[in-house]
Order: structure tokens, then sequence, then C-alpha cells
């Protein structure tokens, strides 16, 4: 990177806020994917006049950058392309404002969304996106990939709770989109905003809907010999009019290794597990669990158990949590694919994902939200050999197709990032994806916004 | 086209000729391949064109003096797939709020889709979702903008679009189903749009109290968000100098059973008396006599942080005395239906919501009123985003200005 830039970056950010060195450098050229990049600068601001300063300074001299949290992102959305200048918001991590009385809360981009939740809980509120991630992964990074998590089933994903926000464009300028009151006038920017995967500018204050939390959680762990018998019970506990907080499946692949690592205590020879929770009104659930439990056996499900507590209700939690983390047990690396599909279409999904197992010859383990039917199908493989590597490439691409041909989408909740931009032909026609790109045009039209993630270049698009 | 310019009678020219635009041609297509053949020529002509359902919310976006061709979409209303499986739907958008439910209420065990919007027998689905309309039960299930999962559309020039889809997570490309939420056919013409469907609830009440003081009204609204019990939606209705609340529960039997309960003790606590009824259309009712004024007129939507709603909501009683003022409490959501609202009015009520960072957003109002409005948005907002949108996604003009 230019001298020239670093030291107005220096100057803005603070000697000590800008890395430029290459060993720094390389920390910020990969995130939770695939893919590599090269970044040209690292900057930390700890404002949002600072982001604005910073962005003035790469608008003007026409230089990329990407804004970016704690890289969890799982598509390569937040690695920087071409020397590209990250800007790191991880200092801008304070809660601003708690407004209970208005169920809102203001906060900064970098605070991790577990550190809400607790400062939250404290209250007796609660937030309800809650990627697997939320311990590190930050509300800007949620904000950006428009996150969810088991609880989105009943509750939405980061879209229906984030309400406003102040926004640095990329032109540099300061504006607020939206506010504490719900319904700006005119077409809903804020709701275009969540899932630009930061290519429309940069959120520096978010304004966040919170919830009371309820009256009362209850968790439970199915057991089947089939993992169809699991994707059948999910239709059929929604068919039958309850809407529960979670519905989690796990494959046998996936809990061998769980056990391994965390021992959340499921049974290791069981071809799937469910988690299932109900939260609400004391009045009523015992009964609807009741109902669920019928559902569970009369669909084949070996056994039930049902937590007791807090304690283990975390237990049966911690082992979906940490199930990403587990499989690297078993190889050394993993590709997590995010596809959704029509929620009865899952068995048929679940057929195409172990075809595609065996014609790559690769090992996939399966974790999903059954209720939203977004899977998760983790394939393990070894980043060191290039052929598995690529065989890895075309197997993912494959269940996204698979995802897609069975009328649903290619990402559910981790984006497009550069993985899957030549995946997007299989949801959208030219015509699509021309619109798309010129909102960007519009709003970026010198293309230096974690440029060249999210919209295909025209060429891909055919 | 079945209309050619015949345009006495038709209902939405009559909605857009009450606001004081001047239609010279109406096209209501029953087709997608219709519409299309009508943008394209608007397209090739430089005619200015203007999309309409219902009527209901004519006002909420920017009103041209003149329209080339108003494009009513009421006849585009069928059905065109219900997914009872997966609970989703895909309407046309001329199809109505009410005929989509009651075409789902007959349907096996009965569906739903929660929007109950003002003047839901009128309301096409694409109006309420282009204009961003919203009933009493927001509270519980949110807006257009938690329901709706997909739309396809029209571009300026007829060409095809069609974003999101029928699964409710989806993170794929832009969210422009969204984004048109809104928008008030400035961008494009909403054909048909993909709704989550819900199974009718195990049991529904309708609770209602009546409170004399404003404190006690708002100190028992702040109990009943405080407290665990989950309305489906809370109104309230300022009259004669008192304050009426009706309260919707849609939830399992014995979780209605304790709603009501609690929520008249709750009512009692703060000198409110109260009564309950069961049954979903006794709940249909209430809140439909509640949002709806007895006679046409103009309207506004006043929106402020949740704990502003009661005060904001009688400061607009007292500065219009001859109004209907609704409170969708818990949202911040609030109607205000009157013969006639001046733009003095208008300024006063900007200045309620201004302090607040709330909003003021016309429904149905003269195209006058509109014209001394001021900016609608913030101004650097406009400049650098929603304006150079207009101008990618419809350079000639055929729709209406963006705000």
């Amino acid at each position: 990177m230019d001298a020239k830039i670093r030291e107005k970056m220096q100057q803005i950010a603070g000697k000590d806020n800008v890395l430029w060195k290459d060993t720094d450098l390389q920390v910020y050229s990969y995130d939770a994917g695939l893919d590599k990049g090269k970044a040209g600068l690292v900057v930390f601001p700890s404002d949002a006049q600072q982001v604005a300063e910073i962005v003035k300074v790469l608008y003007e001299n026409g230089l990329s950058y990407v804004a970016r949290g704690s890289g969890t992102n799982l598509t390569g959305g937040t690695i920087p392309l071409n020397g590209g200048t990250v800007i790191e918001i991880s200092r801008m991590n304070r809660i601003l404002e708690m407004d209970l009385a208005n169920e809102r809360v203001i906060v900064e981009p970098g605070i991790f969304n577990l550190t809400l939740q607790n400062a939250l809980a404290e209250k007796g509120y609660y937030y309800a996106p809650d990627p697997a991630s939320q311990k590190v992964s930050t509300l800007g990074g949620n904000v950006g990939e428009n996150s969810g998590g088991p609880h989105c089933l009943k509750y939405g994903v980061t879209s229906n709770h984030v309400l406003g926000a102040e926004v640095v464009l990329p032109n540099g300028e300061i504006t607020w989109i939206g506010s504490k009151s719900l319904d700006a006038p005119g077409p809903d920017i804020m709701g275009l905003l969540v899932g630009s995967e930061g290519t429309l500018g940069i959120a520096t204050k978010i304004v966040c809907r919170i919830m009371r939390q309820p009256e009362r959680v209850v968790t439970m762990l199915a057991v089947f010999k089939e993992i169809e018998a699991a994707g059948q019970t999910v239709s059929d506990i929604i068919a039958d009019g309850i809407i529960p907080a979670t519905l989690e499946i796990m494959d046998n692949v996936v809990i061998r290794a769980v056990e391994a690592s965390v021992h959340a205590g499921y049974p290791i020879d069981a071809e799937a597990v469910l988690i299932i929770e109900l939260d609400g009104l004391t009045d009523g659930m015992d009964e609807q669990m009741k109902r669920i439990v019928e559902i569970c056996e009369q669909d084949g499900a070996v056994s039930h158990r049902m937590a007791k507590d807090a304690n283990e209700r975390n237990e049966l939690w911690m082992g979906r949590r940490n199930a990403f983390g587990a499989v690297a047990r078993v190889r050394p690396a993993y590709l997590v694919c995010d596809g959704t599909v029509p929620r009865t279409e899952l068995p048929k999904a679940l057929a195409a994902v172990k075809a595609i197992s065996k014609k790559y010859n690769l090992a996939i383990g399966n974790v999903f939200h059954a209720g939203d039917g977004n899977l998760h199908p983790l394939i393990m493989f070894d980043d060191r050999d290039p052929d598995e590597l690529a065989r890895v490439q075309k197997a993912g691409s494959e269940i996204l197709k698979a995802c897609a041909d069975l009328g649903g989408t290619i990402s559910g909740e981790h984006g497009i990032g550069i993985e899957k931009l030549s995946d997007m032909k299989f949801i959208f026609t030219d015509a699509d994806i021309n619109m798309m790109r010129g909102i960007s045009l519009a709003i970026d039209p010198k293309g230096l916004c974690n440029t060249g993630k999210l919209i295909p270049r025209k060429e891909m698009a055919n | 086209m079945t209309t050619n310019g015949l345009i006495k009678g038709v209902k939405s020219v009559e909605a857009l000729e009450s606001v004081g635009v001047r239609v010279k041609h109406v096209e209501q297509p029953s087709k997608e391949s219709e519409a299309k053949d009508v943008l394209a020529k608007a397209s090739r002509e430089k005619l200015v064109v203007f999309p309409v359902g219902g009527g209901t919310s004519i006002a909420t976006g920017v009103l041209p003096e003149n329209v080339d061709i108003a494009l009513d979409t009421t006849k585009m209303n069928a059905v065109a797939s219900f997914d009872s499986s997966n609970l989703n739907m895909t309407v046309q958008a001329g199809m109505t709020i009410g005929a989509i439910n009651e075409y789902l209420a007959g349907y096996g065990k009965g569906f739903r889709i929660p929007l109950d919007p003002p003047f839901s027998d009128q309301a096409t689905i694409g109006g309420v979702y282009a204009a961003n309309s919203s009933g009493p039960s927001r509270l519980r299930f949110g807006s257009v903008r938690d329901q709706v999962l997909g739309v396809q559309a029209l571009d300026a020039l007829g060409a095809e679009v069609k974003f999101g889809g029928r699964v409710v997570k989806n993170v794929s490309g832009y969210d422009m189903t969204k984004f048109f939420i809104g928008s008030a056919g400035s961008l494009c013409l909403i054909t048909s749009v993909i709704m989550r469907v819900y199974p009718m609830p195990g049991a529904t009440a309708v609770c209602d109290g009546t409170f004399t003081k404003l404190d006690d009204l708002e100190r028992f609204l702040e109990t009943l968000r405080g407290s665990f019990l989950l309305p489906s939606g809370v109104v309230v209705e300022s009259v004669n100098g008192a304050y009426h609340v009706i309260a919707g529960f849609e939830d399992h039997p014995l979780a209605i059973l304790r709603e009501s309960r609690d929520f008249l003790d709750m009512a009692r606590k703060y000198g409110g008396n109260g009564s309950s009824k069961d049954g979903r259309q006794a709940l249909r009712e209430a809140f439909r006599n509640a949002i709806e004024p007895v006679e046409e007129g103009v309207s506004v939507k006043i929106t402020v942080p949740i704990s502003k709603g009661p005060r904001v909501m009688e400061a607009a009683k007292k500065l219009l005395p001859q109004s209907k003022a609704v409170l969708y409490a818990g949202n911040g959501v609030i109607c205000v239906y009157a013969s006639r609202i001046a733009a003095d009015d208008i300024k006063e009520l900007k200045g309620l919501t201004d302090s607040v960072n709330g909003y003021v957003v016309p429904v149905r109002l003269h195209r006058t009123i509109l014209s001394s409005w001021g900016p609608r948005v913030d101004q650097t907002l406009n400049k650098y985003v929603l304006q150079p949108i207009k101008r990618q996604l419809d350079p000639s003009g055929v729709f209406p200005p963006v705000l």
C-alpha cells in the first residue's frame, strides 16, 4: 500500500491502529471460508467519524476496502481482494443505549452477539438471532450477512430484528437509515442493507429490536434410527400447528464427532438426533410437549430425553453449538454448505447430499436447522490435497444446485461472498442480477466497497 | 387489457382522482404478460404509469399531477399456488387480503395470513406490500417485511424479475423483496407475492378494557408489555375522553385462559373495566371496528417509539378533535382518519414526531398537501441512495418518482 495512504490512515486512526507489515496482514487475508485474499492495509477505527474519514480517503484514491468484524464469514465475504484495505471494526464494540421501555438497543457494530445477549439477559430481555458463531461473531457482521441461528425458526433472522443503522456510505458520507420507530417512509433501505455483505456501506451504529424473555423454555432431544424419520417429524410438528423455537437435526457423522469432542450425551449409535425447544407461556406448554412426543413416537423416534434443568439444557445445546468445530477431529478441514429447501423436500435434499458424497468420495456430515429447511452439510477433507479440495468445491456447488432444483436457494444464512458467485445462476436470471447490479452501481459507483463479492461479474452470470 | 381508456366508475381511477391526480387512461391486466405489454409501451412512448391496487393507501408515495396510465392490478387476483405442508403461498398482486384469508380459511383445517390492515376487503396484497400497510396483528406476527418471502415484479421496461423464494431463510443476493416494501410503485410493478401461511390457532380470545386517565392507560400498557403475555395485537382508541383497549390472544386453549384472566386483572389494577370473549370472528370484528373509520376521508400514519404512542395519539386527537385516532400499542403505530387534514396540521404532527425520531406517512391525502410536505427522507440518504437507485432502475421515469 502506498506510504502516503498509510500515513493518512495513521493520522485518522492513530499510529498504533494501522497494520501494514506482511506478517500482520496475513492474519486478515482469510476468513472461515476456503478462499484466501491479500490485504494491503488494516485500519482499526474507533468511531463513525473515523470510519467516514477512512472511507473518504479510499474513495478519493479509488482504492477498494472491506469492513471486517471477527472474520467468521464462511463464504469469503470478509477477505480483501487485490490488496484492498481492511476496516476492522472490533474496537467499536459498545452498547450505546439500552432502551427497555421501547424494546430497543443501540450498539456499535463490533460488539459480539453473545456479549449483547448476556447484557440483555441480566435485564430479562434477549435479541433473537443467535448464530452458532455468537461467541465471537459481531453484530456488524450479523447485519452484513443477515445471520440466522437455531431460534430463527420462530422469531426470524437478523433483518427482522434490526430496525435502523447509522451508515457510512461508499463515498464517506454518514447517514441514518430507520430509527427506533417502525416504518421509515419510502423503500425499505434497511431491509436492503441487511444481508448486503458490506457492499453498500458500513454500519457504525445499529438499532436492534429486543424481546422479553419467555416465561418458560422446555428442551428435548429425540433419537431416531433413520434421518428421514427425523425430517418427517419436523414437518408433522409444524403441520400440527405448533411452532417450536427450534428444530435442529444432526446426523450420525456429526453425533460421533460431537461426542468425541464435547460429550453432549447424544447416543452414538443413533442415525439422527432432533433438538426441539418450546418457549412461551407456561400454560399449555406441557400439553404441547406431550403432543410433540406423540408425534415423535408416531414417526419412529426410538427414545427421547427432556432437559430437567438449565444445565441439562445447556448440555443438549453444547453439542449443537460445537458441531462445526467437532468435525475438525475427523479431517483437518471442512466446508460448511448452506442451502435451503422447502421443509418437506429435506429427505430428497439429504438423498442428494448422500449421492454427491458418494460421487466425489467425500465424507459429509449433516447439521441442519430443520424447521427452516436450512441444511449445513459439512464436507470434511484435507486442504493440503489439491485434488480433494477441487472435489470439495465441485461437491459444494452440486449440493447447492440440488437445493435450488428442489425449490430452495443457495444460501440460508451464510451469504454468497466469493464462494457462491458462480452459483447465483442456479436461482437468478440475468434480469434479476442486472437489477441487483444496478443497486450496487447506484450506491457504490466506483465499485470499491467490498468489491467482487455477492454479485457475479457479467460473464459469470451466464 | 380490459378497459382501454374507459375510466368512469373504475375504483382505482376514482381513488387517484380523489387525491388530485388526473388519469388519462386505465389498464386492468388480468395476466402478467398484459402488464408487460403496458410497461413496454409506456417505456417506448415515455408515458407515466401509476401502479394501483385497491387504492386504500394511494398517497404513500409521490403523487404526480398527471398520470398517463393507471395500471390497476385488481384483475390479477388469483392464487398461483398454496403449499399447505410448507406453509407458503404465491398470490397475484391484485388479490385482496380478505379474499386470500377467505381462500385459506376454507382449506383443510383452515389457514390464514396474519395481515390485517385497514380495509382488508379492498386492500390488495400488492398494495399492502408496496405501501407497507399493517394492522394490529403486527405485534405478534410482524408486518409485510416479516411475512413476505419473495416477490415477482416487472421492471420499467417490462422485464420480469424474481427475488426471494418459498423458503424462510434466504440470503442469496440483495434482499430486493424487502427493499420494494414501501416503494409505492416507484421502482417496479409488483405482480406476485410469496407469503408465509399459518394454521389457525388452537384458540382465540378478544379482551377489552376502558381507562379514563392517560396515565392509567400508559401504566397498564407498560405492565402488559413487561408481562409474559403474548397478545397478537393491542389496539387503543381514544373515544369521548376515554381510552378503549382491545387485545387479541391466539394460542393454546390453556394459554388463552391465563392470558384473558391476567389481562382483565391488569386492567382492573389500573382502573380499567374490561370483558373478554372467545372466538376468531369476535376478534376479527373487534379489530376491524377499532381500526377502520366509519366514513372514508383522509388519513395519515404516525410511527413513534413504543412508549410514546399513547401521548402522541392523544396529541394528534387534540389537534384534530373530529378525527379517529387509533394506536397499535406495542408497535407505536398511530392511524389518524379525518374528513380533512390541512398542511398546517401536518406541520404540527411532524413536530410531534420529529422530537422522538418518529415519522408521519401520508396514506390518503390530496396531492396539494403532499407538495408542501417538505423532505420525507434524510437528504443525504435521498441524494446518495434513493435517487441514484431510481435512476438505475427506472431511467426514463416510467413509474412515479421515488420520495
